[in-house]
């Protein structure tokens, strides 16, 4: 039973990562481990001169008032 | 309301006019938060609910502390014995220091990953004001002898059903906003907050399932051994999940951001994410080992818990690693000096566990105090460590200031935590395996070499110890809610501002 069990743990696991990384390339996993730079240009200039790495870094949009965002 | 003084700015020595200053009340309660890109008021109070609950949490743990040393201080009362208020101390650090703590990494985390303001301001103070009075809840109905007697999950049926109901508020929030994102990708940060998010409510939901007598009396639908099971289900995955999970989802962003590098491997963060899911669920049984659980399922949990030691230490050492190139920065730099600790005690407390869960050293651990030291290296110096170091990450951000009001007080506050979370360990281990050697001798005839007695002296010294650790720790909680105080009460609100439009 518990060789079974975790022969399934074991396919479960490299189905998903399989999965998870089926249309990665080198580039775009270099782009997502960015990420938390990309809403602050001046932190991300930093990160590139530390790492040679290009950070696709845009300041946010401004929120608009709405049905959501209702000031209260 | 504002203070009407100039202030001489402490990390650019510059004046600043007056009307620039708010107070505290003004940043955490004011509600004018439209026309910012990001919901930092949300983010705000979380973090003063963190440094709140952390020193009444571990204020109540150095009391029950001082009860094992000196028996008197339970007060002879019924609502300060150590079975009280024993589960308020966990369910006070547990639930609101370090649930306080995740919901303001997690709301910080996401909305600057995905580009975009939380999903509504209004469910998301919902989350706070929710979350705060369950806590307040717990504060009160535990001392009063109000339980489930499940550890973690004491808080009774009313409770947990409220508990519920802001639990699935937060997930709203949380799924929505990384749904709305801007960005092409969900960073691997947001995937651990959302299992710790999803996994949580499973396991609060099953774990609670039990028939009401009145508001705060309920019997749970499981019996006898599956009871046992489904605890330990839950027990094991609150630390899994409740402290582990979340927290890495905290160390994927804060470690790469105060260091000022991307993570050391993405492909190995999200081997990482996956092994842990995979795995982790499935090691509760080892909490019952050499009990009336069926034999299959206990080496189950024991091959389990061995196996988890790899996605523990990948991820270890994938944030370890994010140092790469920059190890110098620790030399200056406090607050990563705490993110990287907490990872080494992550690391260790990782190795530990597995290494308990195997039968023929539970044979010796179980029961005794090593038990309670290896939580404790995992809780102080893991959760708390790395609660610490994204808390002074934050706290700046987030109301306004250039930097925090003291770097030496930080610097002071990670040497009495690394001090104190030592000692404790320690003295544990020295109890824990004096306490298994002694109750497992036996004399030639069969008879017990030791009585319990015996056994609970020997152990005094360790309770000494473990006490002076705890005041150790504490300390340092104090000094950062000192440090905290100093730098939110005359946050910048140009500077807060700016922040959450760009920062």
């Amino acid at each position: 039973m518990d060789i079974f069990l975790n022969v399934l743990g074991v396919v479960f696991l490299w189905l998903a990562v399989e999965y998870c990384l089926r249309h990665q390339t080198a580039e775009s996993l270099d782009d997502a481990s960015m990420v938390p730079f990309a809403d602050d240009p001046e932190v991300a200039r930093r990160v590139e001169l530390a790492t040679g790495k290009p950070v696709k870094a845009v300041a946010p949009e401004e929120a608009k008032p709405g049905w959501i965002n209702l000031d209260m | 309301m504002f203070l009407a003084v100039f202030l001489q700015c402490s990390s650019c020595q510059t004046r600043v006019a007056w009307q620039d200053f708010a107070t505290v009340e003004e940043l955490t309660m004011s509600t004018a938060t439209i026309g910012q890109a990001y919901n930092y008021k949300v983010v705000r109070q979380f973090v003063i609910a963190t440094v709140f609950w952390g020193v009444v949490g571990m204020a109540m743990g150095v009391w029950i502390a001082s009860q094992l040393v000196w028996p008197d201080m339970n007060l002879d009362l019924p609502w300060t014995t150590f079975g009280r208020l024993r589960p308020l101390h966990t369910s006070l650090v547990i639930f609101g220091f370090a649930g306080s703590a995740q919901f303001a990494a997690s709301y910080y985390a996401v909305q600057r990953t995905c580009q975009v303001r939380l999903y509504s301001d209004k469910l998301a103070a919902f989350t706070f004001w929710g979350w705060q009075s369950v806590i307040v809840i717990m504060l009160i109905t535990l001392p009063l002898g109000y339980t489930t007697t499940k550890e973690y999950a004491e808080i009774e049926f009313s409770g947990a059903v409220w508990m519920a109901v802001v639990w699935v508020a937060y997930a709203i929030v949380f799924f929505t906003t990384v749904v709305q994102r801007k960005t092409k990708h969900i960073y691997v940060g947001n995937w651990f907050f959302g299992a710790f998010i999803l996994v949580i409510a499973m396991l609060h939901v099953v774990n609670h399932l039990s028939i009401p007598v009145d508001w705060f009396k309920s019997y749970p639908v499981y019996s006898g051994a599956t009871d046992a099971m489904v605890q330990w289900w839950y027990g094991h995955n609150a630390v899994g999940f409740f402290l582990t999970t979340g927290f890495l989802g905290m160390m994927y962003y804060f470690v790469p951001k105060q260091v000022n590098r991307p993570v050391y491997s993405y492909r190995l963060s999200i081997v990482h994410f996956w092994a842990l899911i995979t795995l982790y669920i499935w090691a509760g049984p080892h909490h019952l080992h050499y009990t009336a659980l069926p034999d299959w399922a206990q080496s189950l949990g024991m091959a389990m818990s061995l196996i988890l030691l790899a996605p523990s230490w990948g991820g270890m050492i994938n944030g370890m690693m994010t140092l790469s190139g920059a190890w110098h920065k620790l030399r200056t730099d406090p607050i990563l000096r705490f993110l990287v600790l907490s990872l080494a005690f992550y690391g260790m407390s990782t190795f530990e566990g597995p290494m308990m869960a195997i039968k023929t050293v539970n044979a010796l651990s179980h029961y005794t105090d090593w038990t309670i030291g290896h939580v404790h290296a995992g809780a102080l110096g893991w959760v708390a460590m790395i609660t610490f170091g994204a808390t002074y990450h934050m706290v700046p951000k987030v109301f306004g200031r250039e930097q925090m009001y003291s770097t030496p007080l930080i610097n002071l506050h990670f040497w009495l935590a690394t001090i104190g979370t030592v000692l404790y360990i320690a003295s544990m281990w020295v109890n824990g395996i004096t306490q298994g050697l002694m109750w497992r001798a036996v004399n030639e005839d069969g008879t017990l070499t030791y009585s319990f007695v015996e056994a609970l002296q020997a152990s005094h010294p360790g309770f000494i110890v473990r006490f002076a650790g705890g005041v150790f720790f504490l300390s340092g909680m104090l000094l950062m809610a000192y440090n905290v105080w100093r730098t939110v009460r005359v946050a910048d609100v140009a500077l807060a501002r700016s922040q959450a439009q760009i920062a």
